[in-house]
């Protein structure tokens, strides 16, 4: 067998192998480049809801009975922890999975409830490495795995459109790319 | 005879050598309980510099716990104003967003950055687009003192 052959046998190899891991880190990739805004987080759904208290309230009269009528009208009387003020007017209701804030102000009451997003904080969890010990070791595989699929892949096909023509023009520009953000980014 | 004899010097110099570790260890370990400080928020914010590098044990409800791979966390003083700032270190990975409205206890290192550390990290917050709006926690996390916790145990669920 020459290497041209050995070379497409381990692109291709590699490539099955390797398939699943390489969803995993590009889907939570796409995911955590993402999670930016306070809008969308991987690795949560936050769900809100808002009522509103009958009357306006002062940070001073705020007791154990005013925290037990608004857990009332937000339904969340058994999920209570403790409450503070993040400022003069606004109050806040720690819940088990998840927060109450009340506008003092206006009354307004928003309850947000918070519990894991499914698939992607599985994704997030090995992404990041959660898991450690066999993990690290298997990605690190992957990781020289996918090294190997790059440099075995820019020699998969000869001639016109291979890395001697267009094949290597546009490797090229995948590794200058980089560098451009980097000069903009970061060195200018 | 001779070979019994040395047989049970070595075996005593290994017990005496064995035992005076043991010693060490426990003369080590009481000597690192006494150096952990139990301390409250104010008492470490009135005098940074006394704490910086000192192993101390803190507690207060968490207000906040980062969404971004919960690499920090705060925690609000009996005054209900001052917070502070909890980063993981040794075991810990991360903090649970579910530790938010429970009182821990964290031991760890009282850390105090240098002023270009300072620099670097408002430079860092104030680049962060969910740092534009500005929280009850937003003046500790931009501070330049922090507890690196090496353990922590939720006193109230």
């Amino acid at each position: 067998m020459n290497w041209r052959k050995w070379n497409r046998w381990i692109h291709r190899e590699l490539g099955f192998l390797f398939f699943g891991m390489t969803i995993v880190y590009g889907i939570s990739g796409i995911a955590l480049n993402h999670h930016v805004t306070r809008d969308w987080d991987p690795g949560i759904i936050t769900r809100s809801t808002t009522s509103q208290y009958p009357k306006l309230l002062q940070k001073s009269e705020v007791d154990r009975s005013t925290i037990e009528s608004i857990l009332e009208i937000a339904g969340e009387t058994e999920n209570y922890k403790q409450y503070y003020f993040p400022s003069d007017d606004l109050l806040m209701i720690y819940l088990k999975g998840g927060h109450i804030t009340v506008d003092l102000t206006s009354g307004s009451i928003h309850t947000t409830k918070i519990r894991k997003r499914p698939f992607f904080s599985e994704l997030n969890y090995l992404h990041y490495n959660k898991p450690k010990q066999l993990w690290t070791w298997f990605s690190d595989l992957y990781a020289f795995g996918l090294v190997l699929i790059a440099i075995s892949g820019l020699f998969l096909i000869r001639g016109r459109k291979g890395i001697s023509g267009r094949g290597g023009i546009l490797t090229l520009i995948g590794i200058l790319l980089p560098l451009v953000f980097l000069v903009i980014y970061l060195w200018l | 005879m001779q070979k019994l004899v040395l047989l049970a010097i070595l075996a005593f110099v290994a017990m005496s050598c064995n035992q005076t570790s043991e010693e060490n260890t426990a003369a080590k370990e009481s000597t690192e309980m006494e150096q952990i400080v139990s301390a409250t928020i104010q008492e470490l914010l009135a005098t940074p510099a006394e704490y910086d590098g000192k192993e101390v044990a803190v507690s207060g409800m968490v207000t906040h716990v980062c969404r971004h791979g919960g690499q920090k966390c705060f925690i609000v003083a009996e005054d209900g104003e001052t917070q502070i700032r909890i980063v993981p270190g040794g075991e810990i990975d991360e903090f649970k967003i579910d530790l938010e409205g429970s009182t821990v206890a964290f031991k760890g290192v009282f850390r105090v950055l240098s002023s270009a550390q300072t620099d670097e990290l408002v430079e860092d917050y104030e680049s962060k687009e969910h740092h534009a709006v500005e929280q009850s926690h937003s003046e500790a996390e931009k501070a330049d003192y922090f507890v690196e916790a090496v353990d922590f145990k939720e006193v109230t669920p």
